[in-house]
């Protein structure tokens, strides 16, 4: 049974962590919108582990408060734990029971005693129904993955908190991993994923975070972030050689040239500056801004 | 209840999934204590209370195994829990602390039980073997309170002592230093009325001798201590350790190793 009052799904205001002397979590505030999934970024020691922590209630927070779902995590951990799944960053192994024991004991938790079809439902979503009977450390690294992503939807929370789901997992996996992730966003879980990978959170985060030495240094639409952090790199190869001045030219070697020009020019604005005819040109290449340029870009700027 | 039963049947099934180690193991050194000490050197050792010294043996060698069982199913399931890292799924779930507390001590009572019971099939066995009848059971409500006490109190001690090891060496430590000599000399191998004076004062001040001599007098109708004062120690502890189980838990650690 969820109690869903409210629904942001999480609101962080002016979170503050310190272990003694160290604050790890500086008042860091922002919110997960319902159905998005949402992105905490930052480099190792930035403060993700412990917010989530927080939010788990492994950790109590200095001062400030995280709401889910409208609840005091602090004040009301039993209401809040009903609403959320956690992916963990690590494997766990529990050596003594099979995937379906883990499974069954993990719904027992939350208060569920026949929850077969459920169960039954997440193993073949998961592809491990064939599986159900193995040990955790039978089981490949994609497969524990899996598992562990299983354990946090037993209960069928209504928002997930995935930290590094994919550490450590190969690129087809990963991939695997991302469509499944899309799809419970699909079926209408809000989604706060903590992850290294800068492409991941690309590919799936409608907005983003990005904390560094426990302060958030922006909470912005995704590709906001790489349009204001990244520039456009413009390759132009000429039919022949000619001189070209521009305060976008970052280099040039005899007839190629490559620009580096905002996010929000076009080719057609930087041609028309350089007064080259399309004539002129012999292959054009453009290569976007990433989120991971955006990334290095705002953490060096701070 | 559910959340309850949950726990409660994980941590049995746990202990029985590693029968060998949890049960059969203990069953074997009863046995060995039970061959060497009660028939062997028993013939050569006299009873203060005036029973053969096998029928002394056999309630403390259950209390010992009870309370080592009770004490190892509790610290060894939270601390592989640690290792492993499912402490953090019981805490990330909705489940109080309470729910943690009684789930693990009553699977401690459980495991405990068993081998005492093991333990007391064979101890009876080897009685009748000498002695031509079976060992019977004087004050079977008295036996039943102290296996409770005994298996709760120190299913409680190895929550506490798990929770703040931080190695397995810690907690192998309070095992090795502090829970064999309490038990060793709490009353199980001799009783303390054979001791001097100076030594059997020391005794008394030893815990573990008021619950071996509970359940001595549940069995036997005879003690080395007054058994209301074994019952007050036992209500005494089992608080005491209630109290401090569940500090440990609202203030120890259930993130991994």
């Amino acid at each position: 049974m969820n109690f869903v009052d409210n629904k942001i799904p999480l609101k962080i205001q002016n979170l503050v962590k310190s272990y003694g002397p160290i604050e790890a979590v500086k008042g860091v505030s922002f919110e997960v919108k319902a159905g998005e999934i949402f992105g905490l970024l930052g480099p190792n020691g930035a403060g993700k582990t412990s917010i989530i922590s927080i939010l788990t209630t492994l950790e109590e927070p200095t001062s400030g408060q995280a709401l889910i779902f409208g609840t005091d995590v602090t004040k009301q951990p039993m209401i809040t734990k009903r609403n959320i799944g956690v992916v963990h960053q690590e494997v766990i192994n529990s050596g003594f029971f099979d995937v379906e024991e883990i499974l069954e004991f993990q719904s027992g938790y939350y208060g569920l005693s026949k929850n077969t079809e459920r169960i039954h439902y997440l193993l073949n979503k998961l592809g491990l129904f064939e599986h159900r009977r193995k040990k955790v450390k039978q089981l490949s690294g994609g497969m524990k993955r899996r598992l562990m992503i299983g354990k946090a939807l037993v209960h069928n929370p209504k928002f997930l908190l995935l930290d590094e789901p994919t550490a450590g997992v190969d690129i087809t996996l990963r991939e695997t991993l991302w469509k499944f992730v899309l799809e419970l966003q699909k079926e209408g879980l809000s989604i706060l994923l903590t992850t290294h990978y800068l492409e991941e959170a690309e590919q799936l985060c409608q907005r983003v975070g990005i904390i560094n030495y426990g302060r958030l240094e922006c909470v912005e639409p995704t590709q906001y972030v790489i349009d204001k952090f990244t520039q456009k790199k413009i390759i132009l190869q000429l039919r022949k050689p000619r001189v070209l001045t521009s305060r976008y030219l970052q280099s040039s070697e005899h007839n190629n040239f490559t620009f580096r020009v905002p996010m929000e020019k076009g080719l057609g604005d930087l041609l028309q500056e350089l007064e080259i005819s399309s004539q002129e040109i012999n292959d054009v290449k453009i290569v976007e801004g990433t989120l991971e340029e955006a990334f290095i870009a705002v953490l060096a700027n701070k | 209840m559910i959340i309850f039963y949950t726990l409660l049947s994980r941590e049995i099934k746990r202990f029985m999934k590693v029968i060998v180690q949890t049960v059969v193991s203990p069953f074997v050194t009863s046995f060995l204590y039970l061959l060497v000490f009660g028939v062997s050197l028993g013939s050569q050792v006299n009873d203060p209370h005036g029973l053969p010294y096998l029928a002394f043996l056999i309630p403390g060698l259950v209390m010992m195994s009870l309370m080592n069982n009770a004490f190892q199913n509790t610290s060894s399931s939270i601390v592989t829990s640690k290792f492993s890292g499912d402490l953090e799924d019981i805490r990330v779930a909705p489940i109080t602390n309470h729910q943690i507390i009684w789930a693990m001590i009553i699977g401690a009572l459980v495991r405990g039980s068993v081998v005492g019971l093991v333990t007391y099939v064979v101890g009876t066995s080897f009685y009748y073997y000498m002695q031509g009848n079976f060992l019977g059971v004087s004050h079977p409500l008295i036996l039943f309170y102290f296996v409770i006490a005994g298996g709760f109190i120190f299913g409680l001690i190895g929550i506490c002592i798990a929770f703040w090891a931080k190695t397995f060496d810690q907690l192998s430590a309070f095992s090795a230093f502090i829970l064999l000599p309490l038990t060793y000399l709490g009353g199980v191998f001799i009783s303390i009325k054979s001791l001097h004076p100076f030594w059997q004062m020391i005794s008394e001040w030893n815990p573990l001798l008021y619950l071996i001599n509970g359940l001595r007098y549940g069995v036997l109708g005879v003690s080395d201590v007054d058994i209301t004062r074994s019952v007050i120690v036992s209500v005494v502890g089992f608080v005491s350790f209630y109290f401090l189980a569940f500090w440990s838990l609202k203030k120890g650690s259930f993130q991994r190793w």
